[in-house]
């Protein structure tokens, strides 16, 4: 640990000293700064920081500056609504996605978010409509920053990320009775120290559908949390990730059941090469009551050197007794044996590893074009 | 006094009735063929008369040996010499045939108010009828129903039948999803069982296994009743004709 | 259908008002006892390590570990609730009063008739209860008695001798073995390792010592019997097990107490040391008393279990059937050191009532070639609370190393939740790790299915259970695989109404 590193405490006094961001101005940030007065930023090696040093990613906070800017780059299919997130119209819709998706004014790191903030968008998608478009966030320029989206009943859309930089990114996404969500985040290599959390909550009879490619960062931390609240939710999470270099991806997934007869299914594949280091924790929490629930979750890694280190954590926390969950993990090499087939068929053997990590991969792949482009398969 | 004796049988399942005045009487010795179209309420009347949770009988009688069954647990029916061999036979992973059965039998023994059979004689009763079913040897060993195919799990149905030793025998269905050589191991073993003790009653939606477990009697029930009742020949009339002209 | 299912909740929570029925072991011996008042400070320690007449390295031992005690926070990771314990109200020392016996004719015959209760006779001419049912060939099993904070008999001491096994309580083997307890005393559960481990270290009072030389396979099973009898104390067992190269040993644990409305504090360590191409079987029966229907009382078994695979080859297995203690906080772990050295954890936890369970284990990988099993059995019942958590990490080093891990829970009854908390981790690409989960429940159907065929619930679900259950009791010796069984059908029989 770098002796400089900052602290929780220094941090949440540094912000409190300089008070709240001007963006936004409708934003309630009372509970935040309460967070921050009581000190609530998680200490380094707090339990849900175990593998990512969160000092480091204070110290990109004291040291990174702040400007906000009511301006960004989204684009769209016309019937969608866009709106920056500091015009008054984003509070309605903030009033329009009702209860928050997530505990998110008890949540520190969210706290300094909203402190902090400097752009957003928000983003409603009226009821009934079936884009053939995606949305994409192209860039929001600056470093704080949020997106709203509130998908209405039996709307249909994709959405997706486009690979940029942040410090943290918030994304609260609603998906209304009946409506659809793909949701494609792109994350690039990078040597940036980055955090984001998407929090969902699927209402009766939604789809949401993540899919999640990345390359790591020099620090790079995805909190995703997706609630079933609504009966016959559906939750698709699918997560490719290659990290070489030193690179590093923290995971932190929890899906919860909150409702009777939801589904929900995720599948991630990793490969860790070099010194980097890949992290998944990936909770399922089936609430009191939400009987017929079905969830699963499976997570492959592949270590492809030495040095590179995996840690997975996949966690079922279940309060209800008729329902069908499971969990599956694996970390291991490349096969051996499939390399050596290859060879026996005339592929030398780097590209036979290369078919191998691609194939790999594909499991948690479904748009090949965007993982090739990406960088993530070749 | 017949072996089986419904009337005016009404059930609900979920407050919604299914069975509206249903008359049977089986004696000793017969086998009744119980046909009908989906949803007829064939099922209902074999789960019924087995005391699954969740069927109301909401009016008239069974009685099985002259003894009204509606109050008795399932377990007790099952002491009382009534056998269901499931539509859709589950699962118990981790339990072994060998433990399933051994605790059936010491149940159905101690009920007589006789001794359980000792282990060696139970094996050598259970690799009887086990190989008469045509199940390998290991079978004794394998979780009860746990992987295995349709017509195992089915062929295990009238296993259990011929261990219990049952005075009435319900089949729920038993050839549904049968091949050939399936179907002709599970008559065998029914045409095995039936004697001038014991009565059978044949719940199906086909005349299939009617070619080789020939029936006394055919009832078809449509709509929650029985609406014709006739011999064997009704069957192959069913099985040109269909359900159609039977109207309501 | 739910009314199905709550119907089989209420079948499985009700009880047998608080008769003991279901928990035959929960009867208080009255005998004299000399106990030391509540409250912990150095003089307590120097006052257990003065009446165990310890010599003053171990005194030393203790202080050092009571210091470190003093700065270090409770665990708060585990998924269990209770409330903050008083360690100045527990007393820390209770022993039957008089000399310690020279041999069995001078045990107390209360005591004698105590564990006779228990089904463990210390008479050697006699077997274990679960081992009468078996055959006459059924080897024969030396027993060390642990009565509150002491070992009050240790039968087949003489016959163990013959074969070189030294198999003794914890306070004779620091007068009689001093080099082997000072070398390997703290040498896998380090005393600071956790604040449980620190403070059994200050405090520890008694338990049990086994030493099988090079080479030797231990002639019988060794068992230790841990009964807590007095109130407001709280039981700090010590257990060390060294198999030298070569050498075998299946050892067994069982424990009981008397039903109290206080919750009353286990907090043991114990530790394995397996050399060369030794093997060590331990197995655990725990049944701990679980406090009545409404949660009220019984133990907080908080306790550390690690071995160290040190020599090449070795092998450490761990099996536990836990049905007793209000709240179970272990990891029965192993250090896999040496070269292909093997180490399995099987477990069954069964919970019920307002009962919690945080268990698993711990596999650290360090030596080339390692592999480790796992398979956890969770049934969860009534309103209890049963976790699984368990770690594995592949260090470097650890070239070829594989680990599979099979987690299944049964949830019976709506009111209950069972979980699981695996932490993988690996740095190493050689190595492979495997880890599945699931759970189920115990089915209206299968019931349903049981009950056609004559067999009535209560025996139903204690079959479901224990066939859920067979992967664990396969890997128990014969004779306690049949008490386990029956254990856990009683335990589930006494519920099920």
């Amino acid at each position: 640990m770098a002796g400089s590193a900052a602290d929780a405490a220094a941090l949440a006094e540094r912000i409190l000293a300089q008070g709240p961001s001007s963006y936004a101005p409708w934003l309630d940030r009372g509970p935040h700064l309460d967070l921050l007065e009581r000190r609530a930023l998680p200490e380094l090696r707090a339990e849900a920081w175990r593998h990512t040093n969160v000092a480091r990613w204070y110290e990109a906070v004291l040291h990174g500056t702040v400007t906000p800017v009511s301006s960004h780059r989204v684009e769209s299919p016309a019937e969608v609504e866009v709106v920056d997130f500091a015009d008054p119209r984003a509070a309605e819709l903030q009033q329009l996605r009702g209860e928050e998706t997530y505990r998110l004014s008890a949540q520190p790191i969210t706290a300094l978010n909203a402190l902090l903030l400097g752009a957003g968008a928000a983003i409603r998608v009226p009821a009934g409509s079936a884009a053939s478009d995606p949305i994409r966030i192209v860039d929001l320029p600056a470093a704080y920053q949020r997106i709203l989206v509130i998908i209405e009943p039996d709307a249909r859309v994709e959405l997706i990320e486009e690979p940029s930089t942040y410090t943290h990114r918030l994304v609260e996404v609603v998906v209304q009775p009946g409506g659809q969500l793909v949701h494609r985040r792109h994350q690039a290599a990078s040597s940036h120290l980055e955090c984001s959390l998407v929090a969902v909550r699927a209402e009766s009879g939604a789809h949401y559908e993540l899919s999640l490619l990345s390359l790591g960062s020099d620090l790079r931390r995805n909190d995703i949390v997706a609630s079933l609240a609504g009966v016959g939710a559906n939750v698709t999470l699918r997560g490719a990730w290659r990290l070489d270099e030193s690179r590093h991806l923290d995971n932190q997934v929890a899906v919860h059941h909150r409702v009777p007869g939801g589904t929900s299914r995720q599948t991630y594949r990793g490969v860790a090469a070099d010194r980097s280091r890949a992290v998944l924790n990936g909770r399922i929490e089936i609430a009191p009551g939400a009987q017929q629930s079905d969830a699963t979750l499976n997570t492959k890694n592949l270590l492809a050197s030495d040095a590179a280190e995996v840690y997975a954590k996949p966690e079922l926390e279940i309060y209800a007794n008729d329902v069908k969950c499971s969990h599956g993990a694996t970390v291991g090499a490349i096969d051996d044996d499939a390399v050596h087939y290859f060879r026996t068929r005339g592929i030398d053997e780097h590209t036979a590893r290369t078919l191998f990590v691609r194939g790999f991969l594909r499991e948690a792949i479904d748009d090949l074009d965007a993982a090739q482009m990406l960088g993530l398969i070749q | 006094m017949s072996l089986l004796r419904i009337e005016d049988l009404h059930v609900e399942v979920d407050g919604k009735p299914i069975l509206v005045g249903i008359d049977l009487a089986v004696e000793a010795g017969e086998v009744h063929a119980v046909m009908g179209p989906n949803g007829s309420g064939k099922s209902t009347l074999a789960n019924v008369l087995a005391g699954r949770p969740g069927y109301d009988v909401v009016r008239g009688s069974m009685t099985v040996d002259g003894e009204d069954v509606r109050t008795l647990s399932p377990e007790e029916r099952s002491l009382h010499g009534l056998f269901l061999a499931f539509q859709y036979p589950i699962e118990i992973p981790g339990v072994s045939n060998m433990e399933f059965l051994k605790a059936a039998v010491d149940a159905h023994a101690l009920g007589r108010g006789e001794e359980p059979p000792t282990a060696v004689d139970f094996v050598k009763r259970a690799r009887v009828a086990a190989t008469r079913l045509q199940f390998d040897p290991d079978f004794l060993k394998r979780g009860v129903n746990d992987g295995f195919s349709g017509g195992e799990k089915k062929r295990n149905e009238i296993l259990q039948m011929l261990i219990l030793e049952p005075r009435l025998a319900v089949l729920d269905e038993t050839d549904s999803g049968l091949d050939i050589d399936a179907l002709q191991v599970v008559a065998d073993g029914i045409n095995a069982f039936r004697a001038n003790s014991n009565a059978v009653v044949l719940v199906t939606h086909y005349q299939r296994l009617l070619n080789y477990v020939v029936p006394d009697h055919v009832h078809v029930l449509a709509d929650g009743r029985i609406v014709h009742s006739g011999d064997r020949g009704l069957a192959l009339e069913l099985e040109e004709r269909g359900y159609g002209w039977l109207g309501g | 259908m739910p009314e199905r299912t709550s119907e089989l909740a209420d079948l499985v929570g009700q009880e047998h008002a608080a008769t003991g029925r279901e928990y035959a072991a929960g009867f208080v011996t009255e005998i004299e006892a000399d106990t030391l008042p509540p409250g912990l400070d150095e003089s307590i320690v120097r006052a257990i390590s003065t009446k165990k007449e310890e010599p003053p390295w171990m005194t030393e031992w203790r202080l050092d570990a009571y210091r470190r005690w003093l700065s270090m926070p409770p665990p708060r990771w585990a998924h269990v609730q209770f409330p903050d314990i008083d360690f100045q109200a527990i007393s820390y020392f209770s022993a039957p009063k008089g000399d310690a016996p020279k041999s069995l004719d001078e045990v107390d015959p209360e005591l004698l008739r105590t564990y006779e209760k228990l089904g463990i006779p210390l008479h050697e001419r006699a077997r274990l209860a679960g081992v009468e049912a078996a055959d006459e060939e059924a080897p024969q099993v030396a027993v060390d008695a642990v009565f509150d904070s002491v070992s009050v008999a240790t039968t087949f001491k003489e016959r163990l001798a013959e074969a070189g096994v030294v198999f003794c309580s914890m306070s004779e083997a620091i007068r009689e073995h001093p080099d082997l307890v000072r070398r390997y005393l703290g040498s896998v559960v380090p005393k600071p390792d956790n604040f449980y481990s620190a403070l059994n270290s200050a405090v520890f009072s008694d338990g049990s010592f086994v030493y099988v030389p090079k080479g030797t396979r231990c002639p019988m099973e060794l068992s230790t019997y841990f009964r807590i009898n007095a109130e407001n104390t709280g039981q700090f067992e010590r257990t060390l097990i060294i198999a030298d190269e070569g050498a075998y040993v299946s050892y067994l644990e069982g424990c009981t107490a008397p039903m109290r409305d206080d919750n009353q504090l286990h907090a043991a360590v114990v530790e394995l040391v397996a050399l060369e191409d030794a093997e060590i079987k331990y197995s655990t029966v725990q049944n701990w008393y679980p406090g009545d229907e409404q949660g009220n009382g019984g133990i907080y078994n908080f306790v550390t279990k690690r071995g160290a695979c040190l020599g090449d080859r070795s092998k450490i297995s761990w099996t536990q059937v836990e049905t007793g203690s209000a709240i179970t906080w272990k990891y029965p772990s192993v250090v896999l050191r040496g070269a292909d050295s093997v180490g399995e954890f099987y477990s069954v936890a069964l919970t019920r009532n307002f009962q919690q369970a945080d268990t698993g284990t711990k596999m650290t990988h360090i030596g080339p070639r390692t592999k480790s099993t796992i398979v956890s059995k969770g049934i969860s019942a009534g309103s209890s609370q049963n976790s699984y958590r368990g770690r594995v990490r592949m260090n470097p080093g650890a070239r070829g190393a594989r680990n599979h891990t099979q987690c299944d829970s049964l949830l019976i009854g709506d009111a209950c939740g069972a979980h699981t908390f695996p932490y993988i981790e690996s740095k190493l690409p050689s190595s492979v790790i495997e880890h599945e989960a699931t759970t189920s429940k115990v089915s209206d159907e299968q019931l349903f299915l049981c009950q056609q065929r004559g067999i009535d619930p209560e025996k139903a679900v204690a079959m479901i259970v224990n066939g859920f259950c067979r992967d664990v009791f396969r890997t128990l010796p014969m004779e306690f695989a049949v008490e386990a069984a029956k254990l856990l059908e009683v335990s589930l029989e006494g519920a099920v109404g």
